[in-house]
């Protein structure tokens, strides 16, 4: 469904993405783990466009996308969702507002559905009743749930999530981390999770994916993870309860 | 027009308009007072008369001041804000979000504030204008001893429709300048509160020497082309 092949991406003389190679399945959740700056994002970020390849391939759905106009890419971005590491709401606009802002843009669906569309969203991540406030009047965890909920109107086959659980207390990382288990396995998307958080890609995730240096050091399932001996992989697991 | 955004456009032009009239009509106040002042002062000490003050001080007033120091204020207060709004939708991803979901951000963002700061600008200075030239009518009748009879006929000798025309088409410029330099800036800010502050500064700083400079090029394409 997703297949990154030979992927590089450079900042000036910095490369961060080193000739990254990975095909991800339909249906599959897969988690990106590694330390910061390590390319994480930025591999996000080039799936959908946000940043462009200086060499290699991205394939989705049989189609090689990362040479595709700003244009043409969005038919991309209307199956691919991506929830960013900030919740990235539009301050001005109310949370109806926002999560009815793709389905305006994109659909162009008559009021009343686009209405039952963002109650749906809403319901779906845990929040109903709060369309009328402003994102300044939500707490963070709630802001980045109706971020989620933004993305989900939109129905994507894809789900992308930039580190969804940064700055969260505990109770709602794992609320988060519950959530996104639910929606994939719920609307069979694929799902691909940046991450630092190995406790929850090891309970959630279908294959784990980690990265060093702009280069995958290791992957498997969590079963195959466990086991690992490569170092980055260990020092990840110190942290994990036995 | 049919890809501006009216509703957005208005609260900008609001934002623009409305919320920064009373600083100019403040500052510009006391910048003709200042102007017809020191005029009269210099004419008094190189020619022992100041008789043209009232004229030359509306002809000045109409050809620069009003709209240099509108503009200058404009960019202080509204460029300053556009660059950090936009900044901090970069840095907070929103702007990633919007070409998400099918926007593109520079026409969503930069058109409703180009087309409220061209419009507010050049109303900003031609109110700009009419103030200054009502303080230094009033200056120059009670501290210079000109009446508004004597001060409008001296100013008929010196100012021309076009004078007032340039005003407007000066506005217009300056009012443009002001948010496609904050937009550049906060469309290329930097992560973190160091990269908005930078932004901001730089759009303003910017804007500023721009607004001279470009002012400099419309009077003298005026005046001698």
């Amino acid at each position: 469904m997703i297949e990154y092949r030979g992927l590089v991406k450079r900042f000036g003389d910095r490369t961060v993405l080193k000739g990254l190679n990975l095909r991800i399945s339909e249906g599959e959740i897969v988690f990106v783990l590694g330390t910061s700056g390590t390319g994480k994002s930025v591999l996000l970020k080039n799936t959908v466009g946000l940043l462009r390849p200086d060499e290699g391939e991205i394939w989705i759905d049989g189609r090689e996308v990362s040479r595709l106009s700003e244009e043409e890419y969005l038919g991309v971005r209307r199956i691919c969702g991506m929830v960013f590491q900030h919740p990235a709401l539009f301050d001005s606009l109310s949370v109806y507002e926002n999560v009815a802002f793709g389905l305006r843009r994109h659909d162009r669906l008559p009021e009343e559905l686009i209405r039952q569309k963002v109650a749906e969203a809403l319901a779906l991540v845990h929040l109903p009743g709060v369309e009328e406030r402003r994102p300044a009047q939500l707490s963070y965890g709630m802001q980045k749930r109706v971020s989620l909920a933004r993305t989900l109107a939109l129905e994507p086959k894809i789900l992308l999530f930039d580190e969804p659980t940064t700055a969260l207390d505990p109770i709602t990382t794992t609320a988060v981390n519950n959530l996104i288990q639910e929606l994939s396995r719920r609307l069979r998307t694929t799902s691909i999770v940046v991450s630092h958080d190995m406790i929850c890609a090891l309970g959630i995730a279908d294959r784990i994916v980690v990265l060093d240096q702009g280069n995958i050091v290791a992957q498997g399932t969590p079963r195959e993870i466990r086991g690992s001996e490569v170092p980055l992989v260990q020092d990840f697991l110190a942290e994990v309860p036995a | 027009m049919k890809s501006l955004r009216w509703k957005e456009t208005l609260q900008q032009l609001f934002f623009v308009a409305n919320g920064s009239g009373f600083i100019v009509v403040f500052c510009v106040c006391f910048a003709a007072m200042v102007t017809i002042l020191e005029a009269s002062f210099h004419m008094k000490m190189v020619i022992q008369n100041d008789s043209m003050v009232p004229g030359f001080a509306a002809l000045l007033i109409l050809k620069e001041l009003g709209a240099v120091v509108t503009a200058l204020l404009l960019t202080s207060r509204v460029g300053a804000g556009i660059a950090a709004e936009v900044g901090l939708m970069k840095v907070t991803e929103q702007i990633d979000a919007l070409r998400m979901l099918g926007i593109e951000p520079v026409r969503y963002l930069v058109l409703p504030r180009l087309v409220a700061c061209v419009i507010g600008a050049v109303l900003l200075t031609l109110i700009a204008n009419m103030v200054c030239l009502i303080c230094a009518m009033l200056v120059s009748d009670l501290m210079l001893g000109y009446s508004p009879a004597m001060f409008l006929s001296s100013m008929r000798i010196f100012v021309k429709f076009q004078d007032l025309l340039l005003a407007a088409v000066k506005g217009a410029f300056f009012g443009a300048v002001i948010p496609l330099v904050a937009c550049h800036f906060g469309f290329r800010c930097r992560p973190g509160a160091e990269g908005v502050g930078s932004a901001t500064t730089q759009s303003v700083v910017v804007a500023s020497i721009l607004i001279i400079v470009l002012d400099f090029v419309l009077s003298y394409t005026f005046s001698y082309l």
